[in-house]
């Protein structure tokens, strides 16, 4: 059945803080989970739920997104009469500066919301791993006669840039804030992912463009509390929103789990990503492995423990790589060791090098390099 | 109506072969659609061979058990032959205006395609077996064929001279060209063996298709009519020698070994090696997840594929997407196909667990064979779907479902 909502996606997210891993990407094409990339999750969900009207909003170092998305193919967007569409960063004043916030970003995509058919748009964050039926989200939108739903999830990761939501028992939301010292504990927050009428989104947009305002959540969303029946849809499944580096290793190592497993890939939708070929993974006689995630493509004749191995990873005899990440195309070397440690795409460690970070200051390298 | 835009070459795939040698494997799927080395099936391999090699047209010829291989080539997608001009077509028998029968024999199978090929208007085909496992440059071959002004072009490979009594031998002058083509000689002229991969000359194997289709006393094979009658005339016959890896998977223990051969690995031209940037086998993608190999997994010696979770120990073994590996379960030498369940404690040894099949908790399937003769590998084989009761004991060499 046709779906009557259409996506706009916002490929980087300014208040996240992925340093290393964000030099060359966008997070919404940060790998996740051995072979994914973050922005899989809500292209997923959104082609289950028929939402195959997509445009992306990107701002800068696109191309890794691009290069992944290719015509969409891979989640069966490349369609007669809709599809994906990456709109690269539009220039919009003399000082040659791309969009401030989501509301010129969204200002930017009118044309593209007014010539679609659909009367609803789903607007998101990619920066989220999650698996949800975006169905129940537009029909909880009708039964609660919500001008805006805006998806919530409880988390204990109250970072500052968080917004707090208080719900009122019929899930209206009567305050969107920053979160103080006061709040321990797990805390309701925005999901950033919100469903709205196209013609209601339009007029706030416009209204607002036109007012110099450029902060969707303080100058729309809380600006309209009052005037706007905007609903809590909590999402009780398992969320994953990546922001910083040690959340990115934390809900990574969450994957170790299967019950977070379950949910994430086995829930709604069938999370699809880009087609590698990729060859099945050799293990070698050496090979010791334990609690860890592996990609097709990898060869490992070492140790490797409470870790994830993204695709085509090899792993030399006697290398031991423990609590880490490695990207695809690492190459870890004979008798190399790391602990909590992230390497990002086609590093090499070369023999007998130790490299160690900590838990809640994981040692990043950065890609292409060889230590 | 307008005709397709011409190709130089295309491919037709025999694939309508029952396959009974491998029993319970292809008692509902043909024998092209099995599935390979944890997460291909059989005709991954001739399909990604023609698009490597540049052919970009593939009739695939089907008749048993069509509908998973149907639904597995789909549009082509997977091997890059969704195109405008040209790709992957299924040809399945259909009925005419006056007539309409089964495919008789692998040439007659040809010969009731002749309209689709015309309407390509090809000067040379190439004739596939949809159950080989090998990476072949088919336009190196076809390079041979126009080179030698061939009407015919087989390929060849090396037997052991005392194993050529097995297959169908060509006999070769000093240049190369056919002679004689003899099916089991019982004293082998020469150890060239038919690999059962062709190329035609179009105009020329059309005449022979009609002429045999003509004779009525015909089986209407390429192999026993169609080749022999070819040399009988003095057509221009050559042989091209291909020395990679080639294996006929037809029976259970030829299937078992290569599926093995893919786990040696290797990149010399006698091996088979899958993780070939500059000849990709490609196959249609399972949306699973990673691998997972939990806290008490083991993993020795072993190809494992996505969506697949270990909980015990396996070695020497080929564990394809989308299994699970129980608790304190063993599992050596064998290949566990997609989906099928190895449950706590069973104990799975020189054997092939089919698709989504389950091995019930405390099973002992197989036993630990020392070295074999290639092809009288003692496998014990559960079908796919089967539900194996918990305890149960199969010995080597069974086939249960």
């Amino acid at each position: 059945m046709k779906n009557n909502a259409l996506a706009v996606l916002f490929a980087s997210d300014e208040d996240s803080h992925l340093n290393d891993l964000t030099i060359h990407r966008t997070t919404a094409s940060l790998p996740y989970a051995g072979r994914y990339r973050l922005i899989d999750f809500v292209l997923s969900n959104l082609v289950h739920a028929n939402i195959t009207k997509i445009g992306i909003i990107t701002r800068n170092n696109y191309n890794s997104l691009m290069d992944h998305i290719r015509q969409g193919r891979d989640w069966d967007l490349n369609r007669k009469n809709s599809g994906i569409s990456v709109y690269p960063p539009f220039v919009f004043n003399a000082a040659h500066e791309v969009y401030k916030g989501k509301i010129e970003a969204l200002y930017m995509l009118r044309g593209f919301m007014l010539k679609s058919s659909e009367d609803y748009v789903v607007v998101s964050n990619t920066n989220i791993a999650f698996n949800i039926d975006f169905d129940e989200v537009a029909k909880f939108h009708v039964e609660r006669g919500a001008d805006i739903t805006m998806l919530t999830y409880s988390t204990e990761d109250v970072t500052p840039r968080k917004l707090v939501v208080t719900a009122d028992k019929n899930k209206r939301i009567k305050d969107l804030r920053f979160p103080v010292s006061t709040d321990t504990g797990k805390q309701l927050c925005n999901l950033n992912i919100y469903y709205i009428k196209k013609d209601l989104l339009i007029s706030l947009i416009d209204n607002a463009y036109a007012h110099g305002a450029y902060d969707f959540e303080k100058d729309i969303v809380r600006a309209g509390l009052e005037d706007l029946y905007v609903m809590s849809y909590e999402v009780d499944n398992y969320v994953a929103v990546i922001d910083r580096i040690p959340t990115y290793f934390k809900r990574s190592m969450d994957l170790l789990d299967p019950e977070v497993r379950e949910d994430l890939f086995y829930g709604h939708s069938t999370i699809l990503t880009k087609v590698k070929d990729s060859v099945p993974t050799k293990y070698k006689e050496g090979a010791n492995v334990h609690n860890s995630i592996i990609a097709d493509g990898c060869e490992v004749g070492g140790t490797v423990e409470n870790s994830i191995l993204f695709r085509s990873v090899k792993v030399g005899k006697g290398a031991v790589i423990r609590n880490s990440i490695v990207m695809e195309n690492g190459i870890i070397m004979e008798n190399a060791q790391l602990d909590y440690v992230i390497t990002d795409k086609s590093c090499i460690i070369q023999s007998g090098r130790r490299l160690a970070g900590y838990e809640s200051y994981p040692m990043v390298v950065v890609k292409n390099k060889i230590i | 109506m307008k005709k397709s835009v011409k190709k130089e070459c295309i491919a037709m795939l025999l694939a309508g072969g029952q396959g009974t040698r491998l029993g319970v494997l292809t008692k509902d799927v043909a024998k092209p659609a099995v599935p390979f080395a944890a997460k291909y099936r059989i005709i991954d391999f001739p399909l990604s061979n023609c698009i490597n090699s540049g052919i970009d047209t593939v009739g695939v010829l089907t008749q048993y058990q069509p509908f998973e291989l149907n639904q597995y080539i789909g549009n082509g997608q997977p091997w890059d032959l969704d195109r405008l001009s040209g790709g992957i077509f299924v040809l399945p028998p259909f009925m005419r205006a006056k007539s309409g029968e089964w495919y008789k024999g692998t040439a007659n199978a040809i010969y009731q395609n002749i309209e689709f090929i015309d309407d390509y208007n090809p000067d040379y085909v190439l004739i596939l077996s949809g159950d080989h496992i090998y990476k072949m440059d088919y336009a190196e071959m076809l390079a041979a064929h126009k080179k030698n002004k061939a009407d015919c072009t087989i390929a060849v490979r090396d037997v052991p001279i005392e194993e050529a009594s097995r297959f169908g031998i060509m006999n070769l002058k000093k240049n190369g060209e056919i002679y004689e083509f003899e099916e089991k000689p019982a004293q082998p002229k020469s150890n060239k063996a038919s690999m059962g991969i062709y190329v035609f000359t179009w105009s020329v194997l059309r005449r022979y298709l009609v002429e045999d289709e003509e004779n009525k006393e015909s089986d209407n094979d390429f192999g026993k009519n169609i080749i022999p009658k070819m040399i009988a005339d003095g057509q221009r016959m050559f042989a091209y020698q291909f020395n990679g890896y080639w294996k006929d998977v037809g029976t259970i223990s030829s299937l078992w070994e290569a599926n093995m051969d893919v786990l040696k690995g290797g990149s010399s031209a006698e091996d088979l090696d899958l993780d070939d940037e500059s000849w990709k086998i490609y196959a249609r993608n399972i949306a699973e997840p990673p691998q997972f190999i939990s806290p008490t997994g083991r993993v020795q010696n072993c190809l494992i594929s996505e969506g697949t979770v270990v909980h015990g120990t396996v070695k020497d073994s080929i564990v394809s997407h989308s299994a699970t590996i129980g608790k304190n379960a063993y599992v050596e030498g064998s290949i566990i196909m997609p989906g099928a369940v190895v449950e706590e404690n069973a104990d799975v040894r020189y054997s092939i667990v089919g698709w989504d099949a389950i091995v019930g908790k405390g099973c002992m399937v197989g036993e630990t064979l020392s070295d074999c003769k290639p092809g009288e590998w003692k496998i014990s084989v559960i079908a796919p779907g089967y539900e194996l009761p918990e305890n149960s004991v199969v010995g080597a060499n069974e086939m249960i479902g």
